[in-house]
């Protein structure tokens, strides 16, 4: 009987913690990258990574399916060295991440070009090389910036929905994620089910607010710490 | 020994500049925009100059024509940035440490407070860059930037942003550092004062280029084209051309001043009858003086303002005529004489305070 909500639950963690991992190093390195880049392209390639934000997840979700998908140019690829995405526990994973990537990619990167780049500068006149410079320097001076964008991209990875529902389907025990057991449960006329699913679902809720309130407090002590610097000079 | 010839072009605005020094003190000298800031930011790495030259005590940092470009942490030259740009996460200590961390922690425990004792700022070391005061915080930048034994220091405007006090004060521990600091330094301010008392030479910057490199004295002294004048200090320029010249003087004439005056003849300058010249003197050189006379001509006072110390006129030459020209004199109080506005005096310009520029 536990087995019907646990299953959804693990199913949930499971997708949300590696979509988040895949999300943060991803939107971190990108976020970088784009931060520095003064292309041509820059609004054009900008716009590309924020697509998924603004587009209806299912929109984004028959999208990953057509490209994935067993006559799409990445599946008929994965077909050729004998394995399927659609409908398996990666596409999960996929979709939560195609979904959850531009708040994290978004928000870093506003805190990336908040960072003084005479500060940066400076790093490197004391011969510190790229990675420590932005290990030691960039990173914590954008840390609730990046922080913030974590927890968005985490909050969005575990309602995603539409996206998942067209790639991953609804198998239970494989890609039955809690919206998705939600839906089918409702659909089904299991209230029961359903309900305690929305408890968990607000327990886990509650949790990342908690976490959101507390790095907002910390980002906020940092801009004054900043501030008070500021106006010292 | 540092030799420096780079080009670098951007829309509006192209840099060109070359010069070489050898253990000095170099004050860059410039109004604002004129690439002062870029030229550091080039010798240090942190801009790539589109093609030229950098080498520092023989060794080549960049060179277009071989393809060559040293990374700026390769450099091993000290920064001090104009806001200081300490990391605000870390504490004195840790910031001064910054750039030696590869040494055994007890050499840099040793090196900081070493560092941190000779700024005078010895016991700040656990605090953050927002708990000191400006003086402070200008301090520590530059432990830090000398902590990794930097073989040439750029210090881009390092007292912008200091009250007079903390400047003055600033200023003798600076002129402490260089007589201890062996390398190479180069100093970028707008202050004529300031880059006179801690520099050895002076670069005249104007709109990227340079338009005057020699000692200081001579800098201040013998302006080598108006806009360096200009930039030195010599606010009063006229137009003029010589009458007669010999080797102790030369006699100008000046259209806007409708006469004649003696200039000394600086040493080594040759000029031509007729040939076409810049006049110029310093405001503080200016006399106000009752009776006409030698290098004397009447005006009316337009303006007049009190200072703490001096008075500062500005004087209209010719009072009467159309084009209104004017001469601006600064004056000790006790000097002064009183003046009321629109009252007509006499300008004096003695000959020895005179410079003729032919550039």
């Amino acid at each position: 009987m536990a087995e019907t909500y646990l299953s959804p639950l693990w199913i949930s963690l499971k997708t949300v913690m590696t979509a988040t991992a895949i999300t943060f190093f991803l939107g971190i390195a990108v976020a970088r990258w784009m931060a520095r880049y003064s292309g041509k392209l820059k609004n054009l390639i900008d716009g590309l990574f924020l697509l998924p934000l603004v587009l209806p997840p299912t929109v984004v979700g028959l999208g990953l399916l057509l490209l994935l998908g067993k006559h799409g140019p990445i599946g008929q690829l994965l077909l050729h060295i004998g394995t399927t995405i659609v409908f398996s526990w990666p596409a999960t994973v996929i979709s939560a991440v195609v979904v959850s990537f531009p708040l994290m990619y978004m928000t870093s990167r506003g805190a990336f070009e908040q960072v003084e780049s005479d500060i940066e500068n400076a790093a490197r006149t004391l011969g510190a090389g790229e990675w420590r410079v932005f290990w030691t320097v960039t990173m914590p001076l954008a840390w609730p910036g990046v922080a913030a964008g974590t927890v968005l991209a985490f909050a969005r990875a575990l309602g995603e929905f539409g996206a998942t529902v067209m790639l991953a389907g609804n198998i239970h025990g494989k890609t039955a994620t809690i919206p998705i057991a939600i839906y089918f449960a409702v659909q089904a006329g299991d209230m029961k089910q359903a309900l305690v699913l929305v408890a968990i679902v607000l327990v886990i809720s509650l949790a990342l607010l908690f976490t959101m309130s507390y790095w907002k407090t910390r980002a906020s002590l940092f801009k004054n710490i900043i501030r008070r610097r500021e106006s010292v000079n | 020994m540092l030799d420096v010839k780079i080009r670098r072009k951007l829309p509006g605005f192209s840099l060109d500049i070359s010069f070489s020094i050898n253990q000095e003190i170099l004050s860059i000298l410039g109004p604002s925009g004129s690439g002062k800031t870029m030229s550091l930011q080039c010798i240090a790495g942190i801009v790539r100059p589109d093609e030229g030259y950098i080498a520092l005590n023989g060794k080549v940092l960049f060179d277009s024509n071989k393809g060559l470009n040293l990374s700026t942490q390769m450099r091993k030259i000290g920064f001090i940035f104009h806001n200081y740009a300490l990391f605000p996460h870390l504490t004195v200590d840790e910031n001064v440490a910054y750039g030696i961390s590869h040494l055994p922690r007890i050499e840099v425990t040793r090196k900081v407070s070493r560092l941190l004792d000779s700024m005078n700022i010895s016991g700040l070391g656990k605090r953050f860059p927002w708990q000191l005061s400006s003086g402070q915080q200008q301090r520590v930048a530059i432990a830090r930037a000398l902590a990794p034994d930097p073989e040439l220091l750029l210090l881009d405007e390092p007292f912008s942003a200091l009250d007079t006090v903390i400047k003055e004060r600033l200023e003798f521990d600076l002129a402490a550092l260089q007589r201890s600091y062996k390398g190479n330094m180069l100093f970028v301010t707008h202050d004529l004062a300031q880059g006179y008392k801690l520099g050895s030479k002076m670069a005249i910057y104007n709109s990227g280029s340079i338009v005057q490199f020699d000692h200081k004295d001579k800098v201040i002294t013998a302006p080598a084209t108006s806009v360096a004048a200009r930039l030195v200090g010599f606010k009063n320029l006229y137009e003029g051309f010589i009458a007669e010249t010999n080797e102790k003087y030369s006699i100008v004439k000046i259209g806007d001043l409708e006469q004649n005056f003696k200039v000394i003849t600086q040493n080594g300058v040759k000029l031509n009858i007729n040939q076409k010249v810049i006049v110029g003197i310093r405001p503080e050189n200016v006399r106000i003086v009752e009776h006409p006379g030698e290098n004397t001509f009447p005006c009316t006072a337009d303006q007049i303002v009190e200072g703490v110390s001096t008075t500062n006129f500005l004087l209209q030459i010719n009072p009467g005529s159309i084009i209104k020209n004017y001469i601006e004199c600064i004056l000790l109080k006790s000097d002064a004489p009183f003046v009321a506005n629109n009252q007509t005096c006499y300008a004096h310009l003695p000959p020895e305070h005179l410079v003729i520029i032919t550039g």
